[in-house]
């Protein structure tokens, strides 16, 4: 145990010694979520949108004026002519348009907009609907009403997007940890020094994980505050199970990451390694982009990846997404045994001077 | 000129041989084509979706015409589409006849919250008086609407992407009674048509917007990460020092590794090209010399970056922080893979005064796969005056050799 607390002590006045790491931990998950609260902060929802509406010459624009305030719009931006139409859209004066000539409803969009023209073209179609109704003097007979249970009934795409990025980081916090500190005490001959002494290899890692574990708790935290801060985030909390799936995660993630540790020899390609497997596993676990819209094999390939269970687990402790607590128990059970068993048994393999 | 080729070629081979060097500056763009091609493919076309959905028909007890079935019709319809042999877009559930209907809807609710569910409809009891009160009423300007629950999952996009498509069903429907009442004119219905703009006059396949977009995110990486690994790398393991014992000067060898990276960048774009042709069927065409000067540009200003980056680090690792740390703003505030929407004035100020998004803005305009937002003139002088810029710092604080 003295052996333990004295080489957590050693691990935590390295960690704070290391611009790079402080710098990769703290900096890199606030510049991601300043930059995507900024860039994509309304992606996927509509309560924003702008809607530019061109009426034609000798035509009553009061029935279809009426119908876009109906719908919930941030904005109605009125055109003159069909030029100018389109460059409202295009200027980004207005996020689509409609033209009315009495006869046609026809929906302009700005095909750059990849991402958000699916939510607009939704918006559209409700519109289309209660247009046609309302041209024959009608208005809908049945309504649906949308009733929210469970996670948080405001979330837009970015709530979703900031535990995701949390999970990510603890993942390639912990995939690099291990490997990237094994490897580097390898290479600077810290390693052959310490394993003549009666440490045990697995307080080394133990040693390790309790850093990496406040500094996770630290981080992570920031990042929340900044993300309600600034963006006005709804995260509802559970302090608890976030805590406990804090230290499942750590724990687990850095079990893998001493498997990495059998495998490099580097520090550098630690860092690389790291990095690639993360790097995937960003772009297939939903982490940017909701799992609903990849093709089906993607979506099958993302439910064996590790990343996409701790988003989703993120996402429950966060308030944003609901899941049930069995799920939630076992996904923190599974990375907390898996790293239990992971640690002390590769420790022996791992922490051990370099053959030369 | 033989051994400004020679370094070139050892500059590319190096590159080559280099397994991290080459996922990240061949296999990582090739892969996140595959990846993005693949997710953006499938935007806003749920027919490759299947959706639990749970209908609750509480109408049932009600006399005469039931208007709560043509919803649960049509609905059905849907789900049954799985026996011709799509897909079916609804997965639906109905509680069996003589179940606790109170009960089975609060499990389906509980089996909605943890994502087994998409959505929950609930017809209400009386739903067909409500609707006939509503259709009687329907001429005047306030009608009664009668309402039908939809219960979705909060921060799940399926359960709002199930939502969406109820909503157009109960329209459809809604359309079939009034025109059964005699209140609606198919004939007279509206019709609805499609415009796209920002893209020259055509419609474009988002492939074709992402390929100059993957093609400068792959010259960037390899400017930035190239420069600094290489010569900070070189510089630190004295292996610069072994080139300046030689006849080699350094203007000499600095055109030996400029044309070493052209040619590896020209690798790039052959892979990058050949799979988004192959796999992806994109359109874009290249053989435009107003892109081929994109290309260029993009080139030698990412080269022009990596080299300040350069002489801003001290220590090679220094280089790759710093790298590391103007790689993501710069990439993703350049509107690479994602237009840039509306951004607040402090980051607007980066965002224009990025090469990347001028680099982007141009190649897309001249490809015809995007309306031009600055202009040509300007998409070629920010990122000129970049190269001139990082050139001269570069000049002046770069070091070639150790102690030097």
């Amino acid at each position: 145990m003295k052996s333990l607390l004295t080489l957590a002590g050693m691990e935590a006045r390295a960690f704070v010694r290391d611009k790079a790491s402080l710098t990769f931990t703290f900096l890199f998950p606030l510049v991601f979520i300043v930059l995507f609260g900024y860039l994509m902060g309304g992606t996927g929802t509509t309560s924003g949108a702008r809607l530019a509406v061109l009426v034609g010459e000798g035509i009553e624009p009061a029935r279809l004026v009426a119908v876009v305030s109906e719908v919930g719009l941030a904005e109605i931006v009125t055109a003159s002519d069909p030029a100018a139409l389109r460059q409202a859209v295009e200027g980004r004066k207005a996020d689509f348009g409609v033209s009315w000539d009495g006869t046609t409803l026809t929906f302009v969009y700005d095909v750059r907009r990849t991402q958000e023209n699916f939510a607009f073209e939704e918006l559209a179609r409700g519109i289309a609907a209660r247009f046609d109704l309302a041209n024959q003097g009608r208005h809908p007979l049945v309504e649906t009403v949308a009733v929210v249970e469970g996670g948080e009934a405001s979330a837009n795409w970015f709530a979703l997007v900031v535990p995701g990025i949390l999970a990510f980081s603890i993942l390639a916090a912990g995939l690099f940890a291990v490997a990237g500190h094994v490897t580097g005490m390898k290479q600077r001959r810290l390693l052959e020094r310490l394993v003549v002494t009666p440490m045990r290899p697995v307080a080394l890692l133990g040693a390790i994980v309790v850093v990496r574990l406040v500094v996770a708790f630290v981080s992570t935290l920031a990042t929340l505050a900044v993300a309600m801060a600034l963006f006005r985030v709804p995260f509802h909390v559970d302090w608890f199970a976030y805590a406990a799936f804090l230290l499942a995660a750590t724990v687990g993630t850095m079990g893998l990451g001493t498997i990495l540790a059998l495998v490099v020899r580097q520090p550098s390609s630690a860092g690389n390694l790291a990095n690639v497997l993360a790097m995937l596993m960003l772009f297939v676990a939903g982490i940017y982009f909701p799992i609903e819209i990849m093709p089906a094999f993607l979506r099958s390939l993302s439910q064996a990846l590790p990343l996409r269970h701790m988003a989703d687990a993120m996402r429950y402790v966060t308030g944003v997404m609901d899941m049930s607590a069995l799920r939630f128990w076992v996904i923190c059970g599974v990375f907390l045994l898996g790293g239990l068993a992971l640690l002390p048994v590769l420790a022996h393999y791992v922490v051990r001077a370099e053959r030369r | 000129m033989k051994d400004v080729f020679a370094v070139a070629r050892t500059q590319l081979v190096c590159s080559l041989r280099e397994r991290i060097t080459l996922f990240w500056f061949l296999a990582f763009p090739l892969l996140l084509l595959c990846l993005l091609g693949l997710i953006f493919a499938n935007v806003g076309k749920p027919q490759s979706l299947s959706f639990d959905v749970t209908v609750v028909d509480l109408d049932r007890g009600a006399d005469g015409a039931r208007f709560g079935a043509g919803a649960l019709h049509a609905l059905q319809e849907l789900a049954g589409s799985g026996e011709t042999g799509e897909k079916p877009l609804f997965r639906l559930r109905e509680p069996a006849p003589g179940v606790d209907i109170e009960r089975y809807v609060a499990e389906e609710l509980d089996a909605l919250r943890v994502g087994k569910r998409d959505a929950v409809v609930v017809i209400p009891a009386g739903f067909t008086a409500a609707l006939v009160a509503a259709a009687a009423e329907a001429g005047r300007e306030a009608a009664p609407a009668t309402r039908i629950e939809v219960h979705t999952s909060g921060g799940r996009t399926s359960s709002g992407m199930a939502l969406g498509i109820i909503e157009q069903i109960v329209a459809r429907v809604d359309r079939e009674i009034l025109s059964q009442l005699g209140l609606y004119r198919l004939d007279q219905s509206v019709a609805v048509g499609r415009i796209d703009v920002g893209a020259a006059d055509k419609t474009v396949a988002y492939i074709d917007f992402l390929v100059p977009g993957i093609l400068l995110m792959g010259f960037f990486v390899a400017g930035l990460f190239s420069v600094p690994g290489t010569l900070l790398f070189g510089r630190e393991t004295r292996v610069l020092r072994r080139y300046w014992v030689t006849p080699l000067d350094v203007p000499r060898f600095l055109g030996g590794f400029a044309l070493g990276h052209l040619a590896l960048c020209a690798v790039q774009f052959a892979c990058v090209v050949a799979l988004a042709r192959l796999a992806f069927s994109a359109q874009v065409n290249f053989l435009q010399p107003l892109a081929w000067l994109y290309l260029v540009l993009g080139v030698v200003t990412f080269l022009a970056i990596g080299f300040l980056v350069t002489s801003l680090a001290r220590t090679a690792n220094a280089g790759m922080a710093i790298a590391n740390i103007v790689n993501m703003p710069m990439m993703f505030l350049g509107g690479l893979f994602f237009p840039i929407g509306s951004v607040p004035p402090g980051l607007r100020v980066v965002l224009l005064a990025n090469p990347v998004s001028y680099l982007a803005d141009g190649l897309r305009a001249s490809l015809g796969v995007s309306a031009p937002v600055f202009g040509h003139a300007a998409s070629i002088a920010v990122p000129c005056a970049w190269i001139v810029g990082c050139v001269v710092v570069a000049s002046f604080r770069l070091r070639w050799d150790v102690g030097k």
